[in-house]
């Protein structure tokens, strides 16, 4: 049994994709078999920044498992990406929006589970939604990994609507993963009073670099398998401890400015 | 103050009573006169010098009289009352001259609010609807509309109203700093029991022509937004707003789609940064493709574009293989203040770039000819 990481935001492009294929490769690179699956199935990115042509996607995968679950290989599905010496499969969105929108989330869910058996890590890029097939998947994985941004209050709040919603669900806080995208971006807010608010340290912060995250998504290539920067560092790092090889650090709470307050007293 | 000099035609004797009792209680309304009979009224009411009057429609044959009514009493207002709310009836009478439409028994407050609404400008017959859609998110989708409502109202000088239907990570709330008493949940849930002017409570007053009908407060309430109800919502709101913008969430699922069908006109709206944009906007124009009047009401509109010029437009939309409506230029530091303080960046900077773009976009949605009757 595999295990799920499953790569959720409350807010639209904070980085869970850029996130998704790079801890598949790192992932892949300490000796894994991984698998990234592109659940944002209207408007899936993960193939776009790996540069991949799909033949077939998830929409085939679970078509296939609806009409014939004996004679059926998961793996004849995916689109294998390799640099170098690293090797990791995708399972692609679905090719066209119509596709997309007929996959159900009991068909997604029992594509992964049939993935889960052939992989040793699952990484599955999402949608920024409570959506049934997010909450199937969320229900499957081992960890959500839950990334956010620090830019306006509107995003802030969302996190934490988002935080409260799963924790409401009754997911364990050890299941679900701060992890704080572009720390040091334009922004007044400070990431302080967002932990506060959140009453959850992050997990993680990555360092913002546009540019090389912009450099990697122009030439296909995960930031961890080519070249040093802070972002890849970071970005390691994070795969480091979700794997046990670094130690886990927590942060001590600090004060709440008055910018952040406003809003939910 | 005005006054209101009040005459009544109810043909049910129970119903007249009730409503008599309401119209004397209500502050600056005084009841002069009341008829069972549309033609008894027609022939004795001048003597009362009435400045509103009030006619039951129940009995359909009513409607007809509405044009008699205007030419005996050209300066007084009509409100249409009836036991229910229907759409197509209320295209009709105010086609015929009535001022508005207010459902029955109304409460004080309700005659108070109808004659607040209805007696300036009437009820709208003329309405726009425009949904703004975005593939991916984060496309300063909701910067525009907010920033494009009080466009509207100032150069229309009429209502406009913001729905916002991004039913989890709605940010119009935030954006305006408010905590609303009533959401879209709510509006949705009494949509069978509500009229324009019930409807027209459960917005949010921004300014004295912008209103916002809030998103849920917590995600899972979204489950109890119905499309059909919504639709219903949409249809029966144009009767109070000349422009209705609808903030939808970044995925084609049935609300969105329940709004796009609802609109006379679908912003796909994209901000443009990695490059696959133009890509995502490609797939989502398709969907729309087959529509009637697909150029007519599938506009596509880019944020975020530097440097934002003519050149740079003809560029998006020879990449895109689809005319460009309008671009929004890059502010994000001014944009993200103005969200941070819950203000508007076209008021606290209005010779900027964006808030010039949105003038501009503002004055071509008026200036449009295909207009909804």
């Amino acid at each position: 049994m595999g295990i799920i990481i499953m790569v959720f935001s409350t807010a639209s492009s904070v980085g869970k994709t850029l996130l998704s294929i790079n801890m598949a490769a790192e992932l892949a690179k300490s000796g894994h078999k991984v698998c990234v699956v592109d659940f944002d199935l209207q408007f899936g990115d993960v193939c776009n920044y790996l540069q991949l042509k799909p033949q077939k996607t998830v929409y085939d995968a679970q078509l296939a498992i609806q009409h014939d679950l004996n004679e059926y290989v998961i793996t004849d599905y995916t689109t294998p990406y390799q640099y170098e010496d690293v090797s990791f499969s995708v399972l692609a969105a679905p090719l066209k929006l119509d596709e997309a929108y007929n996959v159900s989330a009991q068909a997604a869910a029992a594509v992964v589970s049939r993935l889960r058996s052939e992989y040793d890590y699952l990484v599955l890029d999402t949608t920024a939604a409570f959506s049934e097939l997010n909450l199937a998947l969320m229900d499957l994985s081992t960890i959500i990994t839950f990334v956010g941004i620090v830019d306006f209050i509107p995003t802030i709040k969302n996190m934490k609507v988002g935080y409260d919603t799963m924790r409401g669900i009754g997911y364990d806080q050890n299941k679900i993963r701060f992890v704080l995208n572009r720390s040091k971006s334009k922004t007044n807010i400070e990431l302080e009073d967002v932990e506060q608010l959140l009453e959850e340290p992050f997990y993680h912060v990555l360092p913002n670099d546009f540019t090389a995250a912009g450099q990697s998504i122009h030439k296909g290539v995960p930031l961890v398998l080519d070249g040093q920067n802070a972002l890849a560092g970071g970005l390691k790092e994070l795969v480091a401890k979700y794997t046990n090889r670094l130690q886990e650090s927590s942060k001590g709470k600090a004060s709440f400015s008055s910018l952040v307050k406003r809003f939910f007293k | 103050m005005q006054e209101y000099r009040v005459l009544l035609i109810e043909s049910s004797r129970m119903m007249m009573e009730r409503l008599s009792s309401v119209i004397r209680n209500t502050k600056d309304f005084q009841l002069v006169a009341r008829y069972r009979e549309p033609r008894q009224a027609l022939g004795q009411g001048g003597v009362f010098m009435p400045n509103l009057i009030l006619l039951d429609i129940d009995e359909p044959e009513n409607i007809q009289f509405i044009p008699e009514f205007v030419r005996t009493f050209p300066q007084v207002s009509i409100l249409c009352i009836a036991s229910q709310w229907d759409s197509e009836g209320a295209g009709e009478i105010v086609r015929a001259g009535a001022k508005g439409y207010l459902v029955k028994p109304f409460s004080k407050e309700e005659l108070g609010s109808a004659m607040d609404t209805f007696g300036k400008s009437g009820m709208g017959i003329i309405s726009e609807v425009i949904t703004f859609f975005s593939p991916k998110g984060k496309s300063g989708k909701t910067t525009l509309i907010a920033n494009l409502a009080m466009a509207l109202a100032k150069k229309s000088g009429q209502n406009v109203a913001i729905i916002d239907a991004d039913l989890q990570f709605g940010d119009m709330a935030v954006f305006f700093n408010l905590s609303p008493q009533s959401t879209i949940v709510e509006a949705v849930r009494d949509i069978d029991f509500l009229s324009p002017i019930t409807l027209n409570s459960y917005f949010m007053p921004i300014t004295e022509q912008v209103r916002l009908l809030c998103g849920t407060k917590r995600p899972e309430l979204a489950e109890n937004v119905s499309p059909q109800s919504f639709a219903s919502l949409i249809s029966m709101a144009k009767s109070l707003f000349r422009y209705i913008l609808i903030d939808v969430p970044p995925a084609f699922n049935p609300i969105s789609i329940a709004a796009a069908e609802a609109s006379d006109r679908v912003f796909v709206v994209t901000m443009i940064d990695s490059g696959f944009e133009i890509m995502h906007m490609q797939r989502a124009l398709e969907i729309f493709q087959d529509g009637p009047d697909y150029h007519d009401k599938v506009k596509a509109v880019f944020t975020r574009v530097e440097p934002c010029t003519e050149e740079e437009e003809k560029r998006l939309a020879e990449a895109l293989g689809y005319p460009v409506y309008a671009i929004i230029p890059n502010e994000y530091l001014l944009v993200s203040t103005a969200a941070n303080n819950g203000r508007m960046a076209v008021d606290i900077k209005p010779d900027s770039g964006l808030a010039r773009s949105v003038d501009r976009l503002a004055a071509r949605i008026c200036s449009s000819q295909d207009k909804v009757v």
